[in-house]
């Protein structure tokens, strides 16, 4: 490997890196690293598969429109190196799609047909959990050199972390916003109760039973009631007693 | 500096002593020990909300965050706004004059030193761990390294005890000892009937009758639902 290619690694691994730390989106980041793939290595198309939480494969990001078409060939067929990577959790090997007896017949014949010549894939994989698979393809028979096994590497462990760190992100906004809107809901109704005691000349804890009353007669949300009270926008009937009910 | 699997050990084992389930209370009461400080508190902020108060470890700390939560200002507030940790090391001289409102009443409670921490999960911003000493002085290396560990543990914590809450509700664990001034929202609902004006601008005059009165939220707001005290 020369030293300005050296240095081009370096500097995508770097800017890959940078990219988690901030909000990013996943598909930019793994399509970033397909790309990246075929202008630093011997490959000449490169794609990216994700697995589902329910374990089956998916499209994530794809160099081309050719090595897309491929990929979802290889989904289709149920056979080819990143299916094989992604069940075995280790790398397919470098395989000649034109050699007798290969591991993956009709992927084969459709990899030439497209204009490639070789093939192999790297499992995407933090310790024991298997996430995915990188996909990359060659118009020549030759083999990646070892400097370049070893960025592919890189580039599929850190294509890895990217999309695991990325859904603990998803997981946590998650979480954050339904913390906010359990909380603004849950202010909403103290706010009703001062209203509506206010209004009606009644305690907070009548006040609450009022308002959830009115909520379940109508069918509808008690946090939607709450929050016409405060908006001023509720029913007079709401917070007036019951009928049939001394007072 | 210490190694870090020794400062992670460190503070599990702090936080998990005895077989008790750890919570944000058992973080504040950890935090004295690990931190070097006198008390500790975990404020919980969305957007521009102030939330309140998830856990604090004594009376002053409780303070500290009531402080905050009703003038918008203070160490949480600012790290959590700057997504930062705030350190003001001698509250009764300090380097950055900032706090006009908060400083005076903190100083009377006895605090001399306060430290704020963001909470954050990656790029979720929670609210911030509120440290204040009785006595002046900084956090030193390793329990300033220590204490950013505390945070991620009480933002994860935090989330995580969220994980487990009924569709549209709080969770239950992250409510008990918590405070989130339920009661000055229903004053502020009284207060809108009785001014005539939105709910915003209730809580903006509570918190202004309570500040120029030097009482606590609080109490303001119990002397509204009561029906003792009318603003305006």
């Amino acid at each position: 490997m020369t030293m300005t290619r050296e240095s081009e690694v370096v500097r995508s691994l770097v800017e890959m890196a940078d990219t988690l730390v901030d909000d990013y989106d996943l598909i930019d980041l793994l399509t970033g690293l397909a790309d990246r793939c075929v202008n630093l290595l011997d490959v000449s198309a490169a794609g990216v598969m994700l697995a589902s939480p329910a374990g089956s494969l998916g499209l994530a990001a794809s160099s081309s429109e050719a090595m897309r078409l491929l990929e979802l060939f290889e989904l289709q067929s149920q056979e080819g190196p990143c299916l094989d990577a992604f069940r075995t959790g280790e790398p397919t090997g470098h395989e000649d799609l034109l050699a007798q007896s290969g591991r993956w017949p009709s992927f084969a014949a459709a990899a030439l047909a497209a204009g490639f010549r070789s093939a192999s894939a790297l499992p995407l994989r933090l310790r024991e959990v298997t996430i995915g698979a990188l996909n990359l393809l060659s118009v020549t028979r030759t083999p990646m050199d070892e400097a370049d096994v070893i960025v592919a590497r890189a580039f599929a462990d850190l294509a890895a972390l990217s999309v695991i760190q990325h859904r603990a992100s998803m997981q946590a906004h998650r979480l954050n916003e339904q913390l906010s809107a359990a909380l603004t809901g849950r202010v909403v109704i103290e706010q009703a109760k001062g209203v509506i005691s206010e209004r009606a000349g009644i305690t907070l804890a009548e006040a609450f039973i009022r308002l959830r009353a009115y909520a379940r007669n109508r069918n509808l949300r008690f946090t939607d009631v709450a929050q016409a009270a405060v908006d001023g926008t509720l029913d007079p009937q709401a917070w007036g007693a019951p009928p049939g009910r001394l007072s | 500096m210490r190694e870090r699997p020794d400062r992670l050990g460190r503070i599990l084992t702090a936080l998990s002593n005895g077989s008790e389930a750890w919570t944000a209370a058992r973080l504040c009461q950890t935090c004295p020990e690990i931190a070097g400080v006198t008390g500790a508190g975990v404020m919980l902020m969305s957007g521009d909300v102030q939330r309140g108060s998830v856990s604090a470890s004594d009376e002053v700390s409780h303070l500290v965050e009531d402080l905050q939560y009703m003038l918008g200002e203070g160490p949480c507030v600012d790290a959590y706004r700057q997504d930062r940790v705030i350190a003001e090391p001698d509250l009764a001289d300090p380097s950055t004059p900032r706090w006009l409102a908060f400083t005076p009443p903190a100083l009377r409670a006895g605090v001399r030193a306060v430290f704020g921490f963001p909470l954050q999960v990656g790029t979720v911003r929670l609210g911030a761990l509120n440290l204040y000493r009785d006595r002046p002085g900084p956090l030193n290396a390793d329990q300033h390294a220590d204490t950013l560990v505390l945070a991620g543990v009480a933002a994860r914590w935090v989330l995580e005890t969220q994980a487990g809450a009924a569709p549209g509700a709080v969770a239950g664990e992250l409510e008990a000892g918590a405070d989130f001034h339920f009661t000055v929202h229903n004053a502020a609902g009284i207060i809108s009937v009785q001014e005539d004006i939105s709910v915003a601008e209730a809580l903006i005059r509570l918190r202004a009758f309570a500040f120029t009165s030097d009482r606590a939220l609080t109490d303001v707001a119990r002397d509204v639902i009561a029906r003792r005290l009318r603003l305006g």
